[in-house]
């Protein structure tokens, strides 16, 4: 690197913005560590960090609610817990699993590896993206609230059909504020969710390195940016039903309110017009993370690239005309249940293509069987297997039988545990060297695919046979002469197997993060660019932007060694004349708004509305203070390998 | 000695259990329970039967082609050993157009397949076959949380207080064999669904919304059926029975329940001569059926039609003092005898049912009288303990139900003022068993 260039100070902010003079409301808090870097971070990876965490968390206590489903389940009219309580288990496993564990994974992924896999150095909104993290904590905190207030859990269900959600049968006595808590969590989720969908689009639309067309972008990008414009069609629809109900609760309208001539039905489509959607927000991430490990593993690159891309499109695409396939029992009548029958069907073949063209991936290869890959194919095998049972309750008059019984239970749980939660440890597997620099033990991650692997079938495979037996979904107890004993035994019996897989692979994790083997860059011979920096990453990701000459990026680079070298040389030259690297500054601000948002909510749960528009007023100062402190920012020079040396801010 | 006994147990009854559930794997005992989809007993289930039959073998030929190949691959690549891992990368192939355009419409075939069927079925299963509907018998159901109540609008009954109103029963619908019924689905609070397994697969009860579907048991027998959408906290205890009847049997049925209830005279000075039964306490949840029922449900259910031969005409009259002086009747309707209510169910014909609790209890002495006793351990949050209950025009506040537990004195925790003592809960059980 040009030493003259690096010695050259360069002042990070625009002439006219007067920042001796400013407040100090308005200093940037650029810690490099502890706690306050933590509260004010705008790195994408430290978010991606705290993402990962809390939906881990979320994802074991989502874990604990199954097992203890599943205790009350073991044996037919246990009484382990109460009706009442195995209503709230159930209703904040699903809600916990879906919104706390797979969303915010994913959007750990999301934020980690997708500016790296585009050769950018943050996403297009810092301050933005930091926000989306601290409301997605803020919903959490509101939907597990009931943990420790009288009210208790919420307990109408994941899906929260009316009027079950109405102030007749949800209130068990005056104050409950445990639905009310549910409407407002969901809408901080959806809040969040929305903010950070539209960060990522700006991102990879805006973002990318030189050289990398569209259709160069790694697939799991790709799927980020379907999953995002699929967050953000499909979480309006449930935006607008949560306001009504929230409405039908505090200020006696009658959207779904049946005395006042609401229509509950109508919930129901606008829940499934975001919850079907929903599910391929869940997946599409999932198969993102698959598309990059089976190739890389394999030696070759995606089988059929363009092809995975637009199925991907397609299955977002149908995906919101198929809402109504989980109302097949609400008597729509023969022509609406046929469309939608046919218009389910049709998903299949996109969903096909992807497994075919996975497959072509491994033909030919040279398959390493590493634990990430030991993950991808099972969620090869499990989710084909969800597949199919999808196409099953895809034929209405096959539904009718199926539908709310324990037959749909092991369908989806072969779809989000077998297909995305098994795509999500590949990926933690996967990228693991990457963000922390060490590899986990193959023993010990083989042991835990595998327990968990027998764990996940002894628990669900049997449950289709229990469904086809009759034995309906969200019961809190079952007589013993149903012929339903047997089964529920072994998948209480499987779920604890899971469990304990489950309890493994995060002991291994843990234990690889202290004492993990260390290993240098690129430790699985990969193809994507994000593999091309050291680990861990160094704050800016990359010394020199990269430049993009074809579809797998970093194998490419590996094996046009020369040419890349010249190019980095010329490319570093122009970053620096460009001023250096530049970094956003850490604000306070979206932890403040997002406090708002929380406080706000909380008091609108307890029905004290002068604290919800205090709330509101923190919501505004912060959002206010945001604006007005602007953009802010540095920039860095690269010294030497490695290393780097922040200048002049402010 | 019960020490030694209570270590063994569990072992033998872990092995126990490891057997009689591995046993069903081989001999298809996991689809063969009381609400199996694959044992269906009338067109409606059969059809739809037909319609998963066609799934299955579709998708279990594409895995079986799709996962061979898969296995095939995942043996034949492997690297075997570390010099494999870092031999020269494969060709860098991107995948063959032709092979995919053919993967495509090869899928779009299976789908084919399934789907001419499946539109089959859809129009089949919806309505009445048009051939049939000169036939068909209709019948309303209605949902309250957690029971049914069975409308028979074509039965007209003369009413206490003038007037006629159709025929009205809870929780068991008896309906004519071999011929098609259209129910009509309705509800009075939130959603429910109606499903009988082997008769036809679920409809929801839709507030606002006039759903109906059809049925027909081919022959006379007895079915279980369940409430099949989350309908609040006692869901998993809204099940219901249908019975079939051959035409005569079905006539003779409708022509009793039509007469008012039936009345045991007792003399001016009759005594109780029963002694109660202890009946033991209760454990919450425990289990209100027994073997000897389900060995013949149907003919059990036929000899429950006729009384009691060993009726206590005294402990019956002060049964129904009882029901009067408790205020059942606010909510409970026996016609002919006391109350016009109707947010329970009707209880007219209590005594010729086979089950009690929505389904949950077989209907016999002791069971009856736990209900009684301590509802709200039976069916956890019903009305009938809860001082609330919500109705079609919103929350009516209703007396209110207590019991006082038996060993401290101590008044159950609602704030209702109803307390019935055992006496009372006694004469009771012996009054509603009269009711045939």
């Amino acid at each position: 690197m040009d030493q003259s260039l690096t010695k050259n100070e360069f002042i990070g902010h625009e002439e006219h913005a007067p920042a001796a003079k400013r407040s100090w409301l308005f200093t940037r808090p650029d810690h490099k560590t502890g706690l306050i870097n933590w509260l004010t971070t705008v790195d994408h990876k430290r978010i991606g960090l705290l993402y990962g965490i809390s939906a881990l968390f979320f994802f074991l206590v989502g874990g604990a609610e199954a097992l203890m489903i599943r205790l009350q389940l073991a044996v037919p009219n246990n009484d382990f817990m109460s009706a009442q309580t195995y209503n709230e288990m159930f209703t904040m496993h699903a809600t916990t699993m879906i919104f706390l564990a797979v969303m915010p994974l994913s959007a750990a992924f999301f934020n980690y590896i997708m500016p790296l896999q585009i050769g950018a150095r943050d996403v297009a909104f810092p301050r933005l993206n930091g926000f989306a993290y601290w409301l997605f904590l803020a919903g959490a905190i509101i939907l597990n609230l009931g943990f420790f207030v009288k009210s208790g859990l919420p307990d109408m269900g994941w899906f929260g059909y009316a009027p079950l959600t109405s102030n007749a049968f949800s209130s068990e006595f005056a104050g409950d504020m445990s639905t009310d808590m549910w409407v407002m969590g969901i809408q901080v989720l959806g809040v969040s969710s929305i903010i950070g969908s539209l960060n990522f689009i700006v991102t990879i639309i805006n973002m990318r390195a030189p050289g990398l067309t569209m259709m160069r972008l790694p697939v799991f990008t790709w799927m980020t940016l379907f999953t995002a414009f699929l967050i953000i069609l499909s979480f309006p629809a449930i935006t607008i039903a949560l306001v009504e109900v929230m409405m039908d609760r505090n200020f006696g309208t009658s959207f779904f309110e049946v005395s006042g001539g609401g229509l509950p039905i109508l919930w129901q489509h606008l829940f499934w017009v975001f919850g079907h959607p929903e599910v391929y927000i869940l997946i599409l991430p999932a198969m993102g993370i698959i598309s990059e490990i089976l190739p890389t593993f394999s030696r070759k690159p995606l089988f059929g690239y363009p092809i995975v891309v637009f199925s991907g499109a397609v299955i977002g695409l149908l995906g919101f005309g198929v809402w109504s396939h989980h109302m097949f029992t609400t008597g729509m009548g023969t022509v609406a249940t046929a469309a939608f029958t046919l218009a389910t069907m049709a998903i299949a073949v996109p969903t096909g293509v992807k497994i075919f063209n996975w497959i072509g991936t491994l033909w030919n290869g040279h398959l390493s069987m590493r634990t990430p890959m030991m993950f991808a194919l099972g969620f090869v095998w499990m989710f084909m297997m969800g597949g199919f049972s999808g196409i099953m309750h895809a034929a209405a008059p096959a539904d009718a039988q199926q539908q709310d019984s324990y037959f749909v239970v092991a369908h989806f749980h072969y779809v989000l545990i077998g297909g995305s939660i098994f795509a999500l440890l590949a990926g933690i597997h996967y990228w693991f060297p990457l963000i922390f620099g060490r590899v986990v033990s193959e023993f010990w991650g083989k042991l835990s695919f595998w327990v968990i692997f027998a764990g996940f079938n002894i628990t669900f495979f049997p449950l289709h046979f229990v469904g086809l037996n009759g034995m309906p979904r969200r019961t809190f107890t079952y007589d013993g002469n149903m012929g339903w004993n047997s089964i529920n035994m072994i998948a209480t019996i499987g779920a604890f197997i899971l469990g304990i897989g489950i309890a493994v692979y995060f002991v291994v994790m843990v234990y690889t993060y202290f004492k993990g083997e260390k290993v240098k860059r690129d430790p699985w011979d990969a193809r994507t660019l994000e593999w091309s920096i050291p680990n861990p990453p160094p704050h800016h990701n990359f010394d020199v932007t990269p430049k993009v000459h074809a579809r797998d990026a970093f194998w490419y680079e590996k094996h046009h060694q020369k040419e890349i070298e010249a190019e980095k040389a010329k490319q570093a030259g122009d970053d620096e004349a460009h001023g250096g690297i530049h970094m956003p500054s850490n604000s306070w601000f979206p932890v403040i708004t997002a406090s708002g948002m929380l406080i706000g909510s909380l008091f609108f749960c307890n029905h004290n509305f002068i604290g919800a528009i205090g709330g509101i007023v923190i919501v505004f100062f912060g959002a206010w203070m945001w604006s007005v402190e602007g953009p802010g920012g540095y920039h860095l020079h690269i010294t030497k390998e490695g290393s780097d040396d922040a200048d002049a801010q402010h | 000695m019960s020490s030694s006994d209570s270590s063994d147990q569990p072992k033998r009854r872990f092995w126990h259990l490891l057997l009689v559930a591995l046993i069903p794997i081989f001999s298809g005992g996991w689809l063969s329970g009381p609400q199996s989809t694959f044992d269906t007993k009338g067109p409606v289930a059969e059809t739809q039967l037909d319609v998963f039959y066609v799934t299955l073998w579709v998708t279990v030929v594409i895995f079986a082609i799709v996962g061979s190949v898969l296995a095939y691959a995942s043996i034949k690549f492997k690297a075997r050993n570390a010099a494999d891992e870092h031999a020269e990368p494969p060709p860098q192939g991107h995948g063959n157009p032709l092979i995919e355009i053919g993967l495509i419409v090869a899928s779009i075939l299976a789908l084919v397949i399934i789907s001419v069927p499946t539109l089959k079925a859809i129009w089949y299963t919806y309505e009445v076959p048009e051939e049939l509907q000169d036939d068909a018998y209709e019948i309303t159901a209605i949902g309250y949380q957690w029971w049914f109540k069975f409308e028979y609008p074509t039965e007209m009954v003369t009413q206490p207080f003038g007037g006629e109103a159709p025929l009205v029963t809870g929780n068991e619908l008896v309906i004519p064999a071999g011929r098609p019924v259209k129910v009509n689905l309705r509800t009075v609070d939130v959603i429910h669904s109606f499903w009988v397994p082997k008769l036809a697969g679920k409809v929801d009860m839709m507030p606002n919304r006039g759903n109906h579907l059809w049925l027909q048991a081919d022959e006379p027998g007895y079915f279980w059926g369940q409430c099949a959408e989350y309908c609040g906290e006692s869901h998993a205890r809204m099940r219901f029975r249908v019975i079939a009847l051959a035409e005569d049997d079905f006539n003779a049925w409708l022509e009793n329940q039509k007469s008012p209830a039936r009345t045991v005279t007792a003399a001016a000075d009759a005594q109780i001569t029963t002694e109660f039964a202890d009946y033991g306490t209760f454990v919450r949840n425990q289990p209100g059926w027994s073997h000897e029922f389900d060995a013949d449900p149907f003919g059990n259910w036929t000899a429950l039609q006729s009384p009691n031969v060993d009726e206590d005409p005294a402990l019956i009259a002060a049964g129904r003092a009882a029901f009067t002086a408790n205020r059942c009747a606010g909510c409970h309707t026996v016609r002919g005898h006391d109350g016009v209510g109707n947010i329970g169910p009707d209880l007219t014909r209590v005594g010729s049912r086979s089950t009690i609790a929505a389904g949950v209890l077989e209907n016999n002495p002791k069971n009856l009288y736990r209900w009684i006793t301590e509802p709200d351990r039976v069916k956890p949050g019903n009305f009938m303990y809860h001082t609330r209950i919500v109705s079609p025009i919103g929350m009516i506040s209703m007396p209110g139900y207590t019991t006082r537990d038996k060993n401290t004195g101590e008044r159950s925790p609602t704030d209702g003022d109803i307390e019935i003592t055992p006496e009372e809960a006694h004469a009771l059980v012996a009054y509603l068993h009269s009711l045939k």
